[in-house]
């Protein structure tokens, strides 16, 4: 069997501006309570001036390569999943891995799966780690959600970032193995963008069952039957998180509890984060976790397919160093202003 | 006429990103209230920082609160962010990198270590016969610092190295004695590398300069814990018109010194390649590139750039 | 100097808005106003020199040499020099050293600058040259900024206040109200430079010299004598860029160019009866003085302050006032001195004119003493 891979170092970035789901429920003249029981949102991140998805995978990068503590210019792969990629054509991957300093002589592509992008990346890069085409690799999700003004998407799409760095299990600040993976994949059509339209188009109800919930449910049944796992065997559950609901109803479902839920569900206070959704979520529980816990993570991405990955604590958890800027909470004419000005 | 944004300017700019991602201190500041063409219509804080390897550049500010007073901004530190600064006629997205002010951070003035002569350059080119030579010659002013090593002791090895185990290494790394540290793995076995701060601190007491051997991992480590400032770096380079030509140097240099097996050289000639385009294309990371083509030549060289940093 | 090179005659437009006149017509008139007040006529010029800094960006003109050329009936040989906004003294300086080389025997330097066509965006893009193109520009810094950056620093280290560095700009619009050729003649008061608009914080607009076209002449001569002559003419350079500035308080440029000009001229800075200094902004005059040493650190606006300074600093109005078509200061600051040592009766006058942030660095000194 081929030697595992382990994250090694990790981080994240979430821009320091927000906006309350009250503040746009007020502005669509809507119920601010009826909307946050529905969707289980309280407030959602949003790019600053300036900020884009490379912007946000360089933070989240030079984040993950600081807490590793190895040399950038030791990394020989670099993947980057979004839906909002700066260019079409020009890969944000390249211009992280030369931001970065990473080795010159380095395997780098952009990838696309809707919020599923992400995880993508993180099967890729310990792909390579463990056919030691590689030794370290870096995988990053970052987003900058569109939605159109009025949509429900307008509570939950928000903007952030998570990076992974993997290397081999045996090295020596190897935090968390990861020990088997897999993916689910149809042509489910549930959410949509055209190539240059600017906001993405979505089935309403389509989302729920034929999408997220087939997809989360088949790849987690597959993954807990390849690691030999009952539900209640793993620690820390991490899965996508469109709102605070679906995973509450797969968690139902599969009777994982609130403590096993409770460190990877962060979509209360930031949103959905598209392709850095659960890999925040992971970045959670990887700051709080123990020695020896086991994670499952599933993430689901529209069109449509789900990432399962099971992995195993080495360490206790790291804590990333805290956020020295304040949160600022916009107005939604604040906010609109910053959505109209984005390139 | 606008600012010049051609895609080669642009280039230029972004290889200079990674630079102006350090953390520093506000030297002063000032807030343009109509920024020229091309920089938005709302006034923009600018300010001229000094960075934490000692440059200065002027970079756009982040104010937490617009309303400051200036005055009272400056010795304040600030953390570098990314930030898309415009997207030029083609589309072309300009990057730059903004300041966070972190208001009630302020910095107490950090003196400067010293200086450090670092040589790189792939195996066989001749640092470690260079710095004996440069080492005994010039010994009043100038001593070698020790490679902690783990790997195993070879005949071959004089001074050059402290070899340890893996255990004591882990300890040195963990109790932070050690200035910079790799792991380069080979074909027979994964070593680590470092040097021990206090070797480096101790020839600074002495009034001497110390002289590093070392490869780019180690070189960025030490640039990272003393600042980019207090390195010396010399690029050493095999003689040849071409990296096909200075790469066959190298193999006879590796098979005449008679230190290595086959296979030693095979690790240490792919290691050569990759070693070779690296000092191309970090040329930032370089002060001085030396071709080592006559011994003599070479340290006198370096003895002259020795001798303008006791100057300073 | 190893030659006598005398100021033969000066002369200069009025600085303003001239909307109806370009570049040739501005020149025309400086120096038809040079040889009228000189001994000397058209065709005794062996040699011109044109100082300027933005004809090819702002009015799409290169070349300028050999514009001046034809203005004169014989067209002698010519040529263009620019150093930013120290254009005008580096012409001199050119002039200086063609006349001590023995190749001319009179060289008319005529400074010229036409600003009012272009947008005022499109002339701080253009000023901004005289910067870092690679170090300062990208951040979105302009010429105010730099300075801006400039006075903070001075008022954090020596406590000036912004009242005290008022003072500036209301004594150069007082010393205006003499000059017939100043852009600007209304008295301002200390309260309103304090209470015009922000610029780039702490300067106002108030504290900030105008946008200008105008020109200058002068003559000088080893061949037709005159009572003024150049006691010394000297050039020192510092970096581009304010990054690599150790110090934003003090230009070490002018402090070298001033140190060698006292050598050449033989004299100190005691013996210095009139001042004309480059006040592109407020703070740049106060440093200049303590730069060119008649005041310690710290203390350059004490000189404002005084009801009778040992010397007169921009009796003309400066830049500030008479208006700053940038390369014609230079020029225009020999004409201004040499004027107030006739009319004073005193030996020496001093000229520094820089550019950039003082990354060129010019001083001359004129010696009334040759009557």
């Amino acid at each position: 069997m081929l030697s595992r891979s382990a994250i090694i170092g990790f981080g994240m970035y979430l821009p320091a501006k927000r906006i309350r789901a009250a503040e746009i429920a007020a502005h669509w003249r809507q119920d601010p309570l009826t909307v946050r029981k529905g969707l289980g949102i309280e407030e959602k991140t949003v790019p600053d001036r300036g900020e884009d998805s490379f912007t946000f995978a360089c933070e989240a990068g030079r984040q993950a390569i600081s807490l590793s503590g190895i040399q950038s210019s030791e990394i020989s792969a670099c993947f980057v999943g979004s839906e909002s990629h700066p260019y079409a054509v020009k890969p944000t991957s390249g211009m992280v891995a030369a931001a970065l300093t990473l080795h010159p002589f380095c395997h780098c592509a952009d990838l696309e799966f809707a919020c599923k992008a992400g995880t993508a990346a993180i099967q890729i890069i310990d792909a390579f780690v463990r056919s030691k085409q590689i030794r370290y690799g870096l995988a990053i999700g970052a987003d900058t959600a569109q939605a159109k003004p009025g949509d429900a998407l307008e509570y939950t799409a928000a903007a952030g970032a998570a990076a992974f760095l993997l290397g081999p299990e045996n090295a020596k600040n190897a935090l968390c193995r990861i020990d088997a993976t897999l993916s689910f994949t149809t042509d489910t059509p549930d959410f949509w963008r055209p190539a240059g339209q600017q906001h993405p188009s979505h089935a309403g109800r389509f989302t729920g069952e034929p999408a997220y919930f087939r997809h989360v449910r088949e790849a987690l049944k597959g993954m807990l039957a390849i690691g030999k796992y009952e539900p209640k065997d793993i620690d820390h559950v991490v899965l996508h998180m469109p709102n605070a609901k679906f995973p509450a109803r797969i968690a139902g479902e599969f009777g994982f509890t609130a403590e096993q839920m409770r460190l990877g569900l962060i979509v209360e206070c930031i949103g959905n984060t598209y392709s850095a959704c659960s890999p925040i979520g992971l970045a959670h529980v990887l700051q709080h976790a123990g020695k020896g816990d086991t994670i499952l993570l599933v993430s689901y991405g529209s069109g449509a397919g789900s990432d399962a990955f099971l992995m195993t604590m080495l360490k206790n958890g790291v804590k990333l160093p805290a956020d020295k800027r304040k949160p600022q909470y916009l107005t939604y004419a604040e906010y609109w202003q910053l959505a109209r000005q984005r390139h | 006429m606008a600012i010049p944004d051609t895609a080669p300017i642009v280039y230029r700019t972004h290889r200079r990103l990674q630079h102006k991602m350090q953390a520093g201190t506000i030297l002063s500041l000032t807030t343009i209230v109509h920024p020229p063409t091309g920089f938005g219509v709302k006034p923009r804080s600018v300010g001229l920082i000094r960075l934490d390897d000692g440059s200065r550049i002027c970079g756009q500010l982040i104010l937490p609160d617009p309303h400051a007073d200036s005055r009272a901004l400056i010795g304040c530190r600030v953390q570098p962010c990314l930030r898309l600064h415009r997207v030029n006629e083609q589309g072309l997205r300009i990057y730059d990198v903004a300041y966070d002010v972190l208001s009630g951070v302020r910095d107490a003035d950090a003196p400067f270590p010293g200086y450090i002569l670092a040589l790189t350059g792939p195996s066989g080119v001749g640092k470690t016969t260079i710095s004996e030579a440069l080492t005994r010659i010039a010994s009043q002013y100038a001593e070698r610092v020790p490679i902690v090593t783990t790997r195993v002791p070879a005949a071959s090895d004089n001074e050059e190295y402290v070899h340890v185990t893996d255990g004591e290494f882990h300890a040195m790394e963990t109790a932070g004695k050690l200035a910079a540290i790799t792991q380069i793995a080979s074909t027979a076995e994964d070593r680590r590398y470092g040097y021990r701060s206090a070797d480096i601190e101790r020839i600074w007491q002495e009034r001497k300069i110390p002289v590093v051997v070392t490869e780019m991992h180690l070189l960025q480590g030490l640039a990272a814990r003393y600042g980019r400032r207090a390195i010396l770096s010399c690029g050493l380079l095999p003689p040849g018109r071409s990296r096909r030509m200075m790469l066959s140097c190298l193999l006879h240099r590796l098979r005449t010194r008679g230190r290595d097996s086959a296979e030693s050289i095979a690790d240490r000639m792919k290691n050569a390649e990759g070693d070779l385009a690296l000092l191309h294309s970090r040329g930032e990371l370089f002060d001085h590139m030396i071709v080592n083509d006559d011994l003599d030549t070479v340290v006198s060289t370096l003895q002259g750039h020795m001798m303008e940093l006791q100057k300073i | 100097m190893t030659a006598d090179i005398f100021l033969a005659g000066a002369g200069q437009t009025a600085f303003g808005e001239h909307w109806d006149r370009g570049l040739r017509e501005l020149m025309d008139e400086a120096v038809d106003r040079a040889i009228a007040a000189s001994p000397c006529t058209a065709l005794d010029i062996d040699f011109v020199i044109v100082a300027n800094m933005l004809a090819e960006f702002a009015n799409a003109q290169a070349h300028l040499g050999a514009m001046a050329a034809s203005l004169l009936p014989h067209r002698p040989p010519a040529i263009r020099v620019e150093a930013a906004c120290a254009s005008g003294a580096v012409a001199l300086h050119t002039a200086c050293a063609l006349l001590e080389s023995g190749r001319c025997e009179t060289v008319l330097v005529i400074g010229v600058e036409k600003m009012t066509d272009a947008d005022p965006g499109v002339i701080a893009t253009g000023l901004m040259g005289a910067a870092d193109t690679e170090r300062d520009v990208p951040v979105g810094m302009t010429f105010p900024g730099i300075f801006g950056m400039i006075a903070l620093r001075y008022m954090h280290e020596y406590g000036l206040s912004r009242e005290d560095l008022s003072l500036v700009s209301a004594c150069h619009h007082d010393n205006a109200m003499e000059n017939p050729f100043a852009q600007f003649h209304r008295r301002i008061t200390r309260e309103a430079v304090s209470g015009s608009t922000m610029v780039a914080d702490p300067l106002r607009l108030l504290d900030c010299s105008p946008i200008s076209d105008g020109a200058a002449a002068c003559i000088l001569s080893t061949k037709h004598r005159s009572p003024t002559r150049i006691a010394a003419s000297q050039i020192a350079t510092d970096t581009l860029s304010i990054t690599e500035r150790d110090c934003l308080t003090s230009f070490p440029a002018t402090r070298e160019a001033a140190r060698r000009a006292w050598k050449e001229a033989g004299i100190r800075p005691e013996d210095i009866s009139h001042i004309e200094t480059h006040d592109c902004f407020s703070i740049a005059a106060v440093i200049n003085l303590e730069d060119l040493g008649f005041a310690a650190p710290g203390k350059g606006i004490g000189l404002y302050k005084m009801a009778n300074p040992p010397v007169t600093v921009n009796g003309s109005g400066g830049l500030k006032a008479c208006g700053h078509p940038v390369a014609a200061t230079g020029v225009k600051q020999i004409c201004d001195t040499a004027k107030q040592l006739a009319a004073s009766g005193n030996r020496y006058g001093l000229a520094h004119n820089f550019g950039g942030i003082a990354a060129t660095s010019c001083i001359h000194i004129l010696d009334h003493g040759n009557s």
